[in-house]
């Protein structure tokens, strides 16, 4: 087998609010394997997101370790974790979070923006990574012109125009209707299974969860042990 | 940031009515701003013009409202140095009806032009005005705004003085340093019009030095002359002269500096204001950002990039609002020769710009350092 993509250990996340203490990850050992697809699945308020953002280290964990991509992400600096993030990591949200004033092919280039690529390469990388969810013909659409289905796919081409080893989705599905959420699972199983993309999907559907090759389950912020039955 | 760039100008862009209301209230401020730092400039850092650095004025050291008696001229034309000396008199009155604000000297033309090289007009005009007691020079702009020619009756309805003093325009000059907004005429038609006891006064003398260099030395022995005497004067080179005519305003120059102080602190808070909200507005925003990779560096450079654009803007309308202002002040009925003249020199654009921009970038520093400082989990559970 070769080495996890993503590792964590003991990974514990508590949030201290005013008088309130929560404890929103505890004691996580999770193994995700490269070109693996993920479906992380548990009540809400159970911690998923919260895993997911460590993943992207756009969060610090309590403590625990926590590696990704062979990379200590405790002992990187923010600016270290901001272009890591850039190039190893593509983040779907739930909701779409495109940039209002942004057309989808301006959306799409941004995380660009911040390699060494020239103007004329982004823009065909992007017009690229718009084709491939399906949005060749929407490109110079603004957010508010496309639909939730197509949003969210500009989101996805947007995670994806940096060639990123990891896919983190948190819940990309739940703001939209069955056949737009069923396009966007199909192609995140079609990104996982051409482009050998680790994806970790955050559901609460078990649907959704189907097209994942492994699930796994949070509950009180503690991850349930592998042999779980779906 | 310049990377950013297009994402800075759509920004600014996305609520258009908010940033054009932000720019044309920084367009207003900045223009009164630079109104004031043209005057400022023109009061203060404005040189002597070479003709003027030749000249004096001798006046009663108590007021200019109090007269000195002309046989002082004899006496300041034996100070080594001095080549000539003129009595001048300001004479209020009124032309036609008191709006009509312009200054009127009583002055002696034999030696009037010979003080006031600037003064240009044609030789046979020069003539006709010397030639005649009843006649009297008007600037080319006077001229031109009372509709008045040469040969033209002027009819002036004294205040400080008694009676009415007929005049008929034999000459229409232009001044090469200044608006030509004077009317003059001759002194002794002024003095004939009083009883002979009131005749012989002089409100203040032009002194005309024979070199820029004897102006101090002059002045201070013109004012040694007459310091045992019941009525002492004081002598200043022309340009400080003027400036104290400008000082009888009061304290000119705290008045203009706290008004500018309090326009660029005004207007900091109102950008400081439309900025916060803005970016309070788009605090997710900055999250997507940021988990695309975006470091704090370049969200503060995003945001202080749209703040400096909006301020840049509002400072070049503001400024051409300043220049349109500061060209309409050559014909308000003021006598300040200065606020005629008003320029916006090369300085004051330049500050003027700067003040913008540091505006705009101090009125965006808080909020960006904020949203930059926001972590990102903080920032997408902003619900906006
Ligand atoms: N930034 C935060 N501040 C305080 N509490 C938080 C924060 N983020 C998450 N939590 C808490 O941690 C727990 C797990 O949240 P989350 O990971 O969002 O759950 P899920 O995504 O599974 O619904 C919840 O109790 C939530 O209230
Ligand atoms: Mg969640």
């Amino acid at each position: 087998m070769p080495d996890p993509i993503i590792i964590t250990r003991k990974l514990r996340r508590e949030f201290i609010r005013d008088q309130f203490h929560v404890i929103a990850l505890e004691d996580v050992d999770l193994e995700v394997q490269p070109a693996e697809f993920v479906a992380l699945m548990g009540p809400s308020g159970s911690g998923k997101s919260t895993l997911l953002h460590l993943i992207a280290a756009m969060d610090r964990p309590t403590s625990g370790e926590i590696k990704a991509l062979g990379t200590d992400l405790r002992a990187l600096s923010d600016r270290q974790i901001a272009r890591w993030r850039n190039q190893h990591i593509g983040f779907v949200f739930q909701s779409f979070n495109l940039i209002p004033v942004l057309t989808a092919l301006e959306n799409v280039e941004l995380p660009l923006r911040l390699t060494k690529l020239s103007r004329k390469d982004r823009l065909e990388h992007a017009r690229t990574a718009l084709e491939l969810v399906g949005l060749g013909d929407r490109v110079h659409h603004l957010p508010r012109q496309l639909s939730g289905g197509q949003e969210q796919r500009v989101a996805i081409a947007r995670a994806i125009v940096t060639d990123p080893d990891i896919i983190l989705a948190d819940e990309p599905t739940g703001n939209l209707d069955a056949g737009s959420a069923l396009e966007v699972l199909t192609l995140l199983s079609r990104l996982n299974k051409e482009f050998s993309k680790t994806v970790v999907l955050v559901t609460h559907d078990p649907h959704a969860a189907q097209f994942a090759s492994h699930t796994r389950h949070l509950e009180k912020g503690q991850l349930l042990p592998n042999s779980v039955a779906v | 940031m310049i990377r950013h760039w297009p994402l800075v100008l759509k920004n600014g862009l996305r609520n258009k009515r908010r940033t054009t209301l932000t720019v044309c209230s920084i367009a207003v401020s900045l223009c009164v701003l630079g109104v004031f730092l043209a005057i400022y400039h023109s009061f203060y850092f404005t040189d002597a013009t070479p003709e003027q650095a030749f000249r004096l004025v001798t006046r009663n050291k108590v007021s200019l409202a109090q007269v000195m008696p002309t046989s002082y001229r004899q006496k300041i034309e034996q100070v080594s140095g001095v080549r000539e000396v003129m009595v001048m008199q300001w004479y209020g009155g009124e032309y036609k009806d008191p709006k009509n604000m312009f200054a009127r000297m009583a002055i002696e033309p034999a030696r009037f032009f010979a003080m006031f090289p600037e003064i240009k007009l044609a030789e046979e005009q020069k003539l006709a005005f010397q030639r005649e007691r009843s006649a009297c020079l008007l600037g080319r702009e006077l001229a031109e705004k009372f509709n008045l020619k040469v040969g033209d009756r002027v009819t002036l309805k004294g205040d400080i003085f008694p009676g009415t003093l007929e005049f008929t325009v034999r000459g229409v000059y232009d001044n090469t340093r200044r608006p030509a907004d004077e009317m003059f005429f001759n002194i002794q038609y002024l003095y004939e019009s009083l009883p002979q006891r009131r005749r012989d006064f002089a409100g203040t003398f032009a002194v005309l030095a024979d070199s820029p260099d004897s102006v101090p030395r002059v002045a201070r022995e013109i004012d040694a002359l007459f310091r045992n005497s019941p009525v002492q004067t004081k002598t200043e080179t022309e340009r400080e002269f003027e400036l104290s005519f400008i000082s009888f305003l009061g304290n000119v120059k705290a008045f203009l500096l706290s008004v500018c102080g309090a326009v660029t602190f005004t207007i900091l808070l109102v950008s400081a204001n439309t900025m916060a909200m803005s970016v309070r507005e788009r605090v997710k925003e900055v999250g997507i950002l940021k988990t695309l990779g975006f470091t704090r560096g370049a969200i503060m450079g995003i945001i202080l990039g749209e703040a400096a654009l909006i301020a840049l803007l509002g400072g070049i309308l503001g400024w051409c609002l300043a220049l349109l202002l500061t060209q309409g002040l050559r014909y308000a009925p003021v006598m300040i020769g200065e606020i005629k003249m008003l320029t916006l020199r090369p300085s004051v654009t330049v500050v003027l710009l700067a003040a913008s921009l540091i505006i705009g970038i101090a009125s965006a520093l808080i909020p960006a350092w904020g949203a930059s400082r926001t972590t990102i989990v903080d920032a997408m559970r902003h619900s906006g």
